[in-house]
């Protein structure tokens, strides 16, 4: 597929942030899942925004607070009205868990780069081992958290006994209750396997090419709408993994790349709900 | 023999120490030049690593790993991917650490080494589960190993 092969206001290509990189008003951030990806190469002025060291809370599982997330952005450069530009490994996976988060605290001007890091090392263009470049400090005011995009378990709990649509984005082994994580990762976390009844099956990827930018709007579509049946006038959409970083990156397709007004993101997920006295499962559907 | 230690169990306490004087980013930065700094797996293991022997499968990265005991003294190869810096660091220092320890010193080591090695405050909890796993399969590799010749 071409370099940014979905139109949405929030996906732009490599080409622009190689011109926009060091425009005053950007703020470039990668977000990995291997924490030395970035020391081991990074876009010039991109600086590192942490999904679990920085953006959760250390003791409770949660995210940071208000007043924290104030702090770490003015630490990175970053105010209330910076552009910041997101980017990372694992076809955005992080990135996009980092928006999220972002979103959460009310920054209005959030971007993904299409295709990643996978996308920028393919067009052969250059990462830096240099040291995280360290800008002016930013002015920022954080808002309250917007709940409107972060469901909590009594919520998909009514969510679910009144049969609105939910997609659960693990992989087929996980969502059939075969395993409790992807292959290939420690079978740990949850004492029950399955799904919660009524989700349709979506894993994450499919909405990604080989080159780790995300698929058209019409294959899109043709996925979550005629394969996963959401449609047009669902109120609200549910989106769930194991631990909620898989789910934002559907979150972030559904909502911004497929339009949908209303859609949560569940962190709790599999391993809240797998976890959770008496709520309703369902195995190998 | 199986009870003897030697001074390799030291490299591992001086490792300890370097890194709890460290703080979180040299940690990291030492992390990564362990990394960089990972053997290339010999020659005569490579025909096994293509077709797919010896994975750590408890890891999500593809890695190799071979834990034997010549001498009575331990020696581990292994390959990591460059795209996973965090395994391949921890792989290399536990390389640089045990490789011609004894048996005993590597059965000695804590399930508490991540903690002690400062990498939790570091890399954060959920990421410890394949690095436990890697430490895990080395321990159980060498207790099989003495099992074997008794």
């Amino acid at each position: 597929m071409s370099v940014t092969s979905t139109e949405s206001e929030l996906l732009v290509s490599t080409d622009w942030v190689d011109e926009h990189r060091q425009d005053e008003n950007v703020r470039i951030v990668e977000s990995d899942e291997d924490l030395l990806l970035y020391q081991q190469g990074h876009i010039r002025e991109a600086v590192r925004i942490d999904w679990q060291t920085d953006l959760q809370d250390q003791t409770i599982r949660d995210y940071l607070s208000k007043d924290s997330f104030a702090e770490l952005c003015a630490s990175k450069g970053i105010s209330n009205d910076t552009t910041v530009v997101f980017y990372g490994d694992k076809n955005n996976w992080w990135a996009c868990y980092a928006l999220w988060a972002f979103k959460l605290y009310g920054h209005e001007k959030c971007l993904i780069m299409d295709g990643g890091r996978r996308r920028w090392e393919l067009d052969g263009r250059e990462f830096v081992r240099d040291a995280e470049p360290d800008y002016t400090r930013g002015s920022y005011a954080a808002k309250d958290p917007d709940l409107s995009i972060r469901a909590f378990r009594d919520e998909v709990l009514q969510h679910q006994a009144a049969g609105k649509s939910m997609i659960d984005v693990r992989s087929p082994g996980e969502y059939t209750g075969e395993m409790l994580h992807m292959e290939d990762y420690p079978q740990e976390g949850a004492l029950r396997a399955g799904h919660i009844p009524g989700a349709a099956s979506v894993p994450w990827s499919r909405a990604v090419d080989d080159d780790g930018t995300f698929k058209s709007h019409e294959e899109l579509e043709q996925i979550y709408l005629d394969e996963a049946g959401l449609k047009r006038d669902d109120e609200t959409i549910i989106a769930y993994c194991r631990i909620g970083e898989r789910s934002s990156h559907t979150w972030f397709v559904l909502k911004y790349l497929l339009g949908f007004d209303n859609v949560k993101n569940y962190d709790g997920s599999w391993t809240e709900w797998g976890n959770l006295v008496g709520v309703p499962i369902e195995k190998n559907v | 023999m199986i009870n003897q230690t030697s001074n390799r169990q030291n490299k591992l306490e001086e490792l300890k120490q370097e890194f709890d004087e460290l703080d979180v980013r040299d940690r990291l930065e030492m992390l990564l030049d362990f990394s960089d700094e990972l053997p290339d797996l010999p020659e005569s293991y490579r025909a096994q690593r293509d077709a797919g022997e010896n994975r750590v499968h408890e890891c999500q990265t593809p890695v190799y790993m071979w834990v034997e005991v010549v001498d009575g003294r331990i020696q581990i190869y292994a390959d990591v991917p460059r795209e996973s810096p965090t395994v391949r660091g921890f792989i290399s220092l536990l390389v640089t650490a045990l490789s011609g320890a004894t048996p005993a010193d590597v059965l000695a080591v804590k399930p508490t080494l991540l903690t002690e090695l400062g990498l939790v405050e570091a890399l954060g909890m959920v990421r410890m589960r394949g690095l436990h796993a890697i430490l895990h399969r080395i321990k159980s590799e060498v207790q099989r190993a003495v099992g074997e010749t008794g």
